[in-house]
């Protein structure tokens, strides 16, 4: 009896180990999604939003990859070849193509960097200037404004 | 000096910001050297006669350039499957192809732009194309020449300088004819 359930046991773990990957194979992909992904090479704008003939043309061709079954990578890939890099709507993440989404981080980085830098300076700087309170009146402004003021008193 | 270190580096920042938006602005728009060009009497060379694009039917990887045809006129047409007015003008450029096949003096060059390989290649079956056609797949040959809309065609001389430019449908083979009899003279 525990011989009988121990290979039943057996026989469900080497079936879910074999079931795991299939189930992230047999993942499909949709039209919806691929044309979130990509551009419309003639129009310039997201195929999603596109209905030029052209467009009309690019979704044809990946509804045929999808109904063939192919990955979004495969689909990704063939739309390269047909187009080129262009009708990807995020240019691939190597090569030069890095600076894409490496140049506003950095820029961010470099921004607080000199935020930070420069906002301590400023303050200190700010505190210890001796007009901060406004500068000091001429003698002269300061004799007029009191005759002004008189004036206004009476 | 410090107090003036902060507003300089914004201002630096804004400048190179504004630099950046302008230089964008100023590469959205087809270049126009070419006509300038002819305008002014001037016979320009065509751009990227050397580079290598695949050929539409890609028999055994094959690639050809426009410097492989220097020494005979070639009609430049660039085209797509997916462009109505290409199916309009399809008639007279082949006309031209069968005028400069049976001359020796040349042949037309399709040029496929931002198309799908196979809807071109049925573009070419249907209309019955005997010319070659080479693949301009991101659209950057045809850049080179000013093209973002088609057709677009260009009559080369035997040196491959631009003798003439049609930009938008042929619609009369009088046109053709006048300038490949130009450019084989040129």
């Amino acid at each position: 009896m525990r011989r009988a359930a121990g290979i039943v046991a057996a026989l469900s773990l080497a079936l879910a180990f074999a079931a795991a990957p299939a189930g992230a194979v047999t993942q499909r992909t949709s039209l919806v999604t691929i044309e979130q992904q990509v551009m419309c090479v003639t129009c310039g704008i997201p195929l999603v939003e596109a209905d030029s003939v052209a467009a009309q043309r690019e979704k044809a061709f990946i509804q045929r990859l999808v109904d063939r079954g192919d990955s979004a990578g495969e689909i990704r890939a063939q739309l390269v070849a047909q187009y080129g890099v262009a009708v990807l709507a995020l240019p691939p993440d190597h090569g030069f193509n890095v600076v894409f989404y490496v140049a506003p981080v950095a820029a961010v980085l470099l921004a607080l960097a000199v935020v930070a830098l420069l906002l301590p300076r400023w303050r200190r700087n700010r505190r210890a200037s001796p007009g901060a309170g406004g500068a000091a009146l001429s003698a002269a402004d300061s004799a007029r404004l009191d005759a002004d003021l008189a004036r206004f008193d009476d | 000096m410090r107090r003036k270190l902060g507003p300089g580096i914004v201002i630096v920042a804004a400048a190179a910001v504004i630099a950046v938006l302008v230089y964008g602005l100023t590469q959205q728009g087809a270049s126009r050297a070419l006509d300038e060009a002819l305008a002014a009497g001037r016979h320009p060379a065509a751009p990227q006669t050397t580079r290598l694009l695949p050929a539409l039917d890609r028999a055994g990887g094959a690639q050809a350039s426009l410097a492989h045809w220097r020494g005979k006129v070639v009609v430049l047409n660039f085209w797509a499957s997916w462009c109505s007015t290409c199916t309009a003008e399809s008639a007279l450029i082949e006309h031209a192809e069968r005028q400069l096949a049976a001359s020796g003096d040349g042949t037309v060059v399709g040029i496929d732009y931002k198309d799908l390989s196979g809807d071109a290649q049925q573009f070419v079956a249907s209309h019955s194309l005997s010319y070659p056609n080479l693949r301009d797949i991101d659209g950057s040959f045809a850049a080179a020449y000013g093209t973002d809309a088609l057709p677009e065609t260009f009559v080369l001389n035997r040196r491959l300088q631009v003798v003439a430019i049609s930009r938008g449908e042929i619609t009369q083979q009088s046109w053709l004819t006048h300038w490949i009899d130009a450019a084989a003279r040129a």
